[in-house]
């Protein structure tokens, strides 16, 4: 799927780039599913979908138009055509870096990463289009590649969240055994699952 | 099936309406009806801690409202009955994401399929006790044996009869019979004649609430508690039944051993 198109970061939404030479039913599948699992993750921002070197006929593009409907609650979807510039690194491409503790019904969302060195209480929440890395307890609601992005990784020094989410898949600490010293682990998917592992 | 709802509120904060929220839902679970309780107190949400349910949260009364996803995808089961469920309250939103109107639409969408829905209202008398109240049946105030908390239950009853919910009915909690024996503490008729309104229990402070709280266990599903016994009571009166309320004489060395050798 991340093979088909990539997101870049724009200063009011992200551009939607696809890779030379793929055709469009790869298109059509790949973004009608990416639409499906990124549910609102694009709520109130502008995407643009740049069709710099792909061709489609009138039907393709109807169908298309269809699709990226799909998109939850976005503010604009616009059709360009521009230079890829994916070698620029616009402000938006790098990890967002919070230097505080999150504290309940405290809530970050960003496209690409998140780095928080601090703390996430119960009652927080971090949403991010790809990995999630926290330098002190997570014990909130994590959310990784919320875009849909299956590759994206949870790691903290103590990795005990309320709920950890990465793409479609949801799992919980166990109820018992909290422990308070610090061991530090990450979580990714495995074979459809989430697996969590000593760093 | 048409339900009926109840609104657990009180105007005073830390008085036991989360606590009391739980437990009567739980009690009336225990009695195979069908319950949900819901939390109103939308950016400050308890419930779902105190029953132990917080891990269990996808989606919230927001998205519901929001159309974000179905009733049923953000009902909770409990994790001991199959027939209690719990609608959890946004963390990250306030209270003005709910308007009361929409409040009463999903209440009333809610009660066709349960016994009975339970709302948590949060403290003060603003917007989110103006959700918490639409589309209530019936209301419980809870109140503690202080002037001010009973100052404020006062207050309420005139706000809900303003809304059109006539004859709430008032639970005490945390009452402590050492200190009423001793006049240290207002006494429960004295309440019930400032308050004039029925009362539906009384419950007596328990230190046993706390350690339930923090296990997210309601101590109604204690057999041993006190507290655990009162809201079981309540939750029979609320069914309908004619209990008497419970007597709370702290058991002296003597009464104990008259009733041992039967002379009382």
């Amino acid at each position: 799927m991340s093979s088909v198109f990539s997101f870049q970061a724009v200063t009011d939404g992200v551009l939607m780039n696809f890779r030379a030479g793929v055709n469009f039913e790869q298109i059509k599948s790949s973004v009608k599913l990416h639409a499906k699992e990124a549910g609102d993750f694009f709520k109130g921002i502008c995407l643009y979908i740049n069709l710099n070197g792909v061709k489609l006929t009138f039907s393709e593009m109807q169908q298309l138009m269809d699709i990226v409907q799909n998109y939850n609650k976005v503010r604009e979807i616009y059709f360009t055509a521009q230079q890829s510039t994916q070698k620029a690194d616009s402000e938006g491409d790098k990890a967002l870096i919070i230097n505080r503790t999150l504290r309940s019904g405290q809530m970050i969302k960003h496209f690409k990463s998140i780095v928080i060195i601090g703390d996430v209480n119960p009652g927080a929440e971090v949403i991010a289009g790809e990995d999630i890395i926290v330098f002190g307890r997570l014990k909130g609601v994590v959310h990784a590649g919320a875009g849909g992005s299956r590759e994206a990784k949870v790691a903290a020094l103590k990795l005990n969240p309320t709920q950890l989410r990465i793409a479609s898949l949801i799992a919980r600490s166990p109820d018992d055994a909290y422990t308070a010293e610090l061991e530090p682990e990450k979580a990714y998917i495995k074979d459809g699952v989430i697996i969590v592992e000593k760093l | 099936m048409a339900g009926t709802t109840i609104v657990v509120t009180s105007g005073k904060g830390g008085v036991g309406k989360t606590t009391s929220t739980a437990n009567i839902g739980t009690a009336l679970a225990m009695h195979d009806k069908k319950v949900c309780l819901i939390d109103a107190d939308i950016g400050l949400r308890n419930l779902d801690v105190v029953m132990g349910l917080e891990n269990r949260i996808v989606y919230d009364i927001v998205d519901v409202v929001e159309n974000n996803c179905r009733m049923e995808q953000a009902m909770i089961r409990d994790k001991r009955y199959d027939g209690l469920f719990l609608l959890p309250a946004a963390q990250t939103r306030d209270k003005t994401s709910v308007t009361p109107y929409q409040m009463k639409e999903l209440i009333e969408k809610l009660k066709e399929d349960m016994d009975y829905v339970i709302v948590d209202s949060p403290a003060g008398i603003e917007q989110g006790f103006k959700n918490a109240i639409s589309g209530a049946d019936r209301a419980v105030i809870i109140t503690t044996p202080e002037v001010s908390a009973v100052r404020d239950a006062d207050r309420i009853i005139g706000l809900l009869e303003a809304e059109g919910i006539y004859k709430p009915e008032v639970i005490i909690n945390r009452i402590r019979v050492d200190m009423v024996e001793k006049g240290d503490m207002m006494g429960i008729e004295d309440m019930i004649e400032i308050l004039a309104i029925e009362l539906l229990g009384i419950v007596p402070e328990d230190e046993g609430i706390v350690v339930s709280t923090n296990r997210g266990e309601p101590i109604a599903l204690n057999d041993k508690s006190k507290a655990g016994q009162a809201y079981r009571n309540i939750a029979r009166r609320i069914m309908g039944e004619d209990l008497p309320i419970m007597k709370l004489e702290k058991e002296s060395f003597l009464s104990r051993f008259k009733k041992l050798v039967g002379l009382s």
